[in-house]
């Protein structure tokens, strides 16, 4: 008997609010559709353009610039293709080819953990969402426990627990722990509970589909958008993680790109004084840097396809 | 998710689930209950254990906690934390739905895309990859918003960087690169409300303030609340933002600001990992307890 | 039977109170599973190597890390000799305070395995951890000969040294000297002060005479290094291996904070980084004097402010007028530590040994001035060949390596952070260093209580 009143309750702030906004405030005038943006709006957005779009620019053109011209030209000055040609070459000739080898790693760490969140967090999320099931709420709870906790005292037994596995210096130090994305979980649970409606999988389930199938035939088509934005959060937490393998891994040549930017920070005399003179310019941080969030927003790109509006609408209109 | 299915069958929904074995349910979560166990659980216990117990693995009651908080950086961590995290809390929710919703009701399907793009771009930027960003961007003598800096009376990058600007600084920072993520989350959420549903607001003649106030924002809710309860644990946990400026300004600002800073500096500076467990501890009930309460008032974790 | 009206507040309530047993409960049964699975690590390093047992000495593969500067030289190393089988990793060699090598070395204590034969590290207070966790192998006991660490600068070997065992040997040295533009003083008529007071007379006369140009700057975090070590001010007087003298309020110290205030309200002293860009945009080529370590040269003036060759010169560093004790700070200088746990202390040891004192690497490609005297000559001659500098900079750099004050050691807690986090904020806002100086003193105590050290302060 759970079942019944589900539908009816969780609808209630719903149908309040649809009934009573035409109830209380009538606005005839407004019916009509207004095409036109409105100019705070767009005042608004462009001011966050700006707010977010200004430093990213400024480091794409700090690649551009000599150290000097850094300091010393316009901060949002281009400065010359030789210029980035040097910076090109000196960032490549880093310890051999460093850079593409920190690039490597991340990809494959970030690309296996990928795999596997979303092989073990979509049906996990579609189950704690459509499935009632002993322990489901105890899952729930110990999984936002785990979340709440802050990282910084477990990555003592994360490393004793890999060891105890002889797990240290495997690649799959990493990947495992990556694979645990309870965020992803989280985010699947609230889109098959809020977007996906019940009945579509009764139906199927009425219509002879096995619990597999079901989530197979009938939910996984609905997940695209959840399969996307899950996917995509999980790369860019594991491309973006630092601390994790700057702890676990034995060798500099295991290192991702984000240990590997580290690395090159702590060479810039400006960040590091004791470094000396065989120094990193800044503008290599800076290419190095774009390099590195470069696969980021392409995967972002990637996924945004699947973000799309109407996907869900137009699979359950009647 | 409801409400949109009956807004489309109009009428009370007569479905009923099919009887549901717990058997299936077990077969989807098994592999993820193995890594939460694994890289879940297991730390997190290992952690709590941490906390009560002495170096040489007794039973050592409060006393880490007591250690934790007679350190000289305790209670200022605490205040800090506090501060910024009022401001970091208002402004993630209040400008993340609020871009979600601006950007979901621009007509031009192409803009919105682009801009959430745009948007999106510093979440990439995580970490040691910023560092260089703020140390340019908050200087005056070089940075692209000088012109800002100079108007509020800064010359100086001592200046931007004084103790009583850093919740402000920090909150930029974070909402600078944390933002973009959520926008996408709640524009994805938006979408998922049906269209018709929207429009028969707008015949009504609900206006665009009303029809965010009464129809999507209250749809958006479990979404909100998952969002606030990561951002309020996220913001006790302050580490990256502080880190960073430590960084960028060699020191100056932004050490042993926050608590999980604390935490860190007695695991791996002071080699004591109990009473950096105590703290992570406390940290994990605060955000528990506020966990908790959304979780009562929003009935986040019904499946229904 | 699970209610589902979620917006009503008393049913929410109901259901929190029971999600708040659940939590309680599933984390009661979860200590329970820990409690069986706690293996008993034994508190990893607890007890000091009092007697050095080395390892079981198996051979197999030299695992040296150094930080990215000191790539070349663990390169060059394994070029000359072949038939070491060397790993070489790359760290951040602990720079912003970033403590890898203590993380993983208290992990590896706990594990009980994955030390690393040879590390090199930027800090020089690593020996106040390393030597508690057992990290560190003592090298004055049968390792090196005497012969050879009686090479090393006059107590260049101090931050290494615990209760007179030696535990790491000095990479680098970083001595503070006077820099100053030749060219503008002879262009301007001044005389180099040997003297504190004439520094401070010749910082007001150019204050008026040549407004915008400095004399010194006090804007980085080694500040204090520079001046007030120098001045043999007992901010940090490291006593013994858990123990701190602390005294920022002392004649030696008020005498120079005063000097420093006086030439920063005029504007001779800058508050900017030198590594700052406002400091590169708009101090740089206004450079008369730089009390600064021996790597301000290559790595500053030639390095980032692309000073033109031929105008750099270095004096020994100004003393107060009647002081017959000419004394000098530091700035940084790196170590190498050898492992305990080496299950190769022969080729380990042969490593460091070349390490530190082969002209090869520290005479010829080191970017720092060697610590091992013999090592500095053959590179103090590779500077001067260079002919980028104005005069012979070997004779007061070399004087200098030998007149670093002892009275400032290096404790676990970090002088320079805390000097960042105190009083930087402070003088950025106006304040006086003199005024300053109590605050500075309570939070170097504070650091050093909570770092466990006994601390005093007469």
């Amino acid at each position: 008997m759970p079942t019944d009143t589900r539908g009816g309750a969780a609808t209630a702030p719903f149908a309040a609010a649809a009934g009573s906004a035409p109830a209380d405030r009538v606005h005839p005038r407004r019916a009509a559709p207004r095409r036109l943006p409105n100019p705070l709006a767009a005042a608004v957005l462009a001011l966050f353009l700006v707010f977010f779009v200004l430093p990213v620019l400024w480091l794409v053109l700090a690649a551009t610039k000599s150290d000097d011209q850094l300091v010393h030209g316009n901060p949002l000055s281009f400065g010359s293709w030789h210029a980035l040609r040097a910076n090109w070459d000196a960032l490549t000739g880093y310890q051999g080819d460093a850079i593409f080898q920190w690039l490597r790693n991340s990809a494959l760490y970030s690309f296996f953990a990928l795999v596997i969140t979303l092989c073990v967090a979509i049906p996990a999320g579609y189950a704690l969402a459509m499935t009632e099931f002993r322990g489901r709420r105890t899952l729930l709870i110990a999984t936002l426990v785990v979340m709440l906790m802050p990282n910084a005292t477990l990555v003592v037994p994360l490393f004793l627990e890999i060891n105890a596995v002889h797990l240290i210096g495997s690649m799959w130090s990493i990947i495992l722990p990556y694979s645990f994305y309870p965020f992803g979980v989280y985010l699947t649970y609230i889109y098959f509970n809020t977007a996906v409606p019940r009945d579509l999988l009764d139906a199927a389930r009425l219509d002879g589909c096995s619990e597999f199938g079901t989530f197979r035939r009938v939910a996984l088509p609905l997940a695209a958008p959840i399969v996307a934005l899950v996917g995509f959060f999980s790369f860019v937490a594991n491309w973006t993680n630092y601390f994790l393998p700057y702890v676990l891994l034995p060798q500099s040549d295991q290192f991702p790109v984000q240990v590997g930017l580290g690395t090159l920070l702590d060479d810039v005399p400006q960040f590091n004084p004791t470094v000396g003179t065989l120094a990193v310019q800044r503008p290599e941080l800076a290419l190095a840097t774009l390099l590195a969030i470069t696969p980021v927003l392409v995967v972002f790109l990637f996924s945004q396809r699947y973000l799309v509006a109407g996907m869900l609408a137009g699979s359950t209109k009647d | 998710m409801s409400a949109a299915t009956t807004s489309r069958a109009g009428a009370p929904r007569t479905a009923r689930r099919a009887p549901w074995p717990g058997r299936a349910g077990h077969g989807f979560v098994a592999a993820y209950v193995l890594l939460l166990i694994a890289f879940g659980v297991v730390p997190t216990v290992y952690a709590l254990y941490f906390a009560f117990t002495s170096v040489d693995n007794r039973f050592s009651g409060l006393s880490n906690f007591a250690t934790a908080a007679r350190d000289f950086r305790y209670l200022p961590a605490v205040g800090h934390v506090a501060l910024y995290l009022v401001f970091w809390l208002a402004s993630l929710v209040v400008f993340v739905v609020a871009l979600a919703l601006l950007l979901h009701r621009l007509s031009a399907r192409g803009v919105s895309k682009a801009l959430r793009f745009l948007y999106y771009i510093p979440g990439a930027l995580a970490g040691a990859a910023s560092v260089m960003v703020w140390l340019f961007l908050l200087d005056p003598t070089v940075s692209p918003a000088s012109f800002l800096l100079r108007a509020l009376g800064y010359d100086t990058f001592g200046q931007v960087v004084a103790p009583g600007h850093l919740p402000i600084l920090f909150t930029l920072i974070a909402f600078w690169t944390g933002a973009g993520g959520w926008i996408v989350v709640m524009f994805g959420a938006l979408n998922n409300i049906p269209h018709d549903i929207i429009e028969a607001a707008r015949i009504d003649g609900a206006g665009a303030w009303q029809t965010a106030r009464r129809i999507q924002i209250p749809l958006l809710r479990k979404w909100i609340v998952y969002m606030t309860i990561l951002a309020f644990a996220g913001g006790t946990q302050l580490f990256v933002e502080p880190q960073l400026l430590a960084q960028a300004s060699v020191g100056v600002a932004g050490r042993d600001y926050s608590l999980n800073q604390l935490s860190y500096d007695f695991a791996f500076q002071n080699n004591d990992v109990n009473t950096a467990a105590a703290i992570s501890v406390e940290l994990l009930v605060i955000g528990l307890v506020v966990a908790a309460l959304f979780v009562a008032r929003s009935g986040f974790f019904d499946a229904d | 039977m699970k209610a589902k009206f979620s917006a009503v507040g008393a049913v929410a309530r109901g259901r929190g109170r029971r999600a708040g047993v659940l939590a309680a409960g599933s984390v009661l049964a979860l200590a329970a599973v820990a409690a069986c699975g706690g293996n008993g690590n034994s508190g990893g390093g607890s007890g000091a190597a009092n007697g050095f047992k080395p390892a079981a000495q198996t051979g197999g593969t030299l695992t040296v890390w150094v930080d990215s500067t000191r790539l070349a030289a663990a390169q060059l190393y394994q070029k000359q000799h072949p038939e070491v089988k060397m790993d070489i990793v790359t760290y951040d060699g602990d720079a912003n305070g970033s403590n890898y090598l203590q993380t993983k070395v208290s992990l590896f204590n706990r594990t009980r395995g994955g030390w690393p034969d040879v590390v090199f590290s930027s800090q020089n207070n690593e020996t106040s951890w390393a030597v508690p966790a057992g990290f560190t192998a003592p090298l004055n006991k049968g390792l090196i000969p005497q012969s050879t660490l009686a090479g090393w600068a006059t107590g260049a070997n101090d931050p290494c040294t615990v209760n007179g065992t030696l535990y790491c040997l000095r990479n680098d040295l970083s001595q503070t000297v006077l820099w100053y533009n030749q060219k503008l003083m002879k262009q301007w008529a001044y005389q180099v002060p040997t003297t504190w007071e004439q520094y401070q007379a010749l910082g007001q006369k150019v204050a008026t005479e040549h407004p915008g140009y400095l004399v010194g700057d006090a804007g980085d975090t080694f500040a204090p290094e520079i001046y007030l070590w120098a001045g043999k001010c007992g901010a940090n007087q490291i006593t013994g291996p858990k123990a701190v003298t602390v005294n920022t309020t002392s004649a030696n110290c008020t005498k120079m904070a005063t000097l420093l205030d006086t030439l920063i309200k005029n504007k001779t002293i800058s508050l900017s980084s030198v590594f700052s860009s406002d400091f590169d945009k708009n101090n740089a080529d206004k450079i008369l004097m730089l009390p600064g370590p021996a790597w301000y040269g290559g790595a500053l003036f030639q390095g980032t402010f692309k000073t033109p060759a031929g105008q750099v010169a270095v004096a020994p560093m100004p003393q107060w007028s009647g002081d017959t004790t000419p004394s000098v700070g530091n700035v940084g200088g790196g170590t190498w530590l050898l492992s305990a746990h080496s299950a190769d202390l022969k080729a380990a040891t042969a490593f460091l040994t070349w390490v530190t004192t082969a002209d090869d690497y520290q005479g010829k490609l080191a970017p720092g001035y060697p610590a091992f005297a013999a090592a500095a000559k053959t590179w103090l001659a590779g500077q001067a060949s260079s002919g980028y500098y104005a005069g012979d900079i070997a004779a007061p750099l070399q004087a200098a390596a030998n007149q670093v004050w002892s009275g400032w050691g290096y404790g676990q807690f970090s002088q320079e952070a805390i000097w960042a986090a105190t009083v930087s904020p402070g003088l950025n806002a106006g304040k006086s260093l003199v005024s300053l100086l109590p605050a500075w003193q309570s939070a170097i105590v504070n650091y050093a209580h909570s770092d466990g050290y006994q601390v005093s302060t007469s």
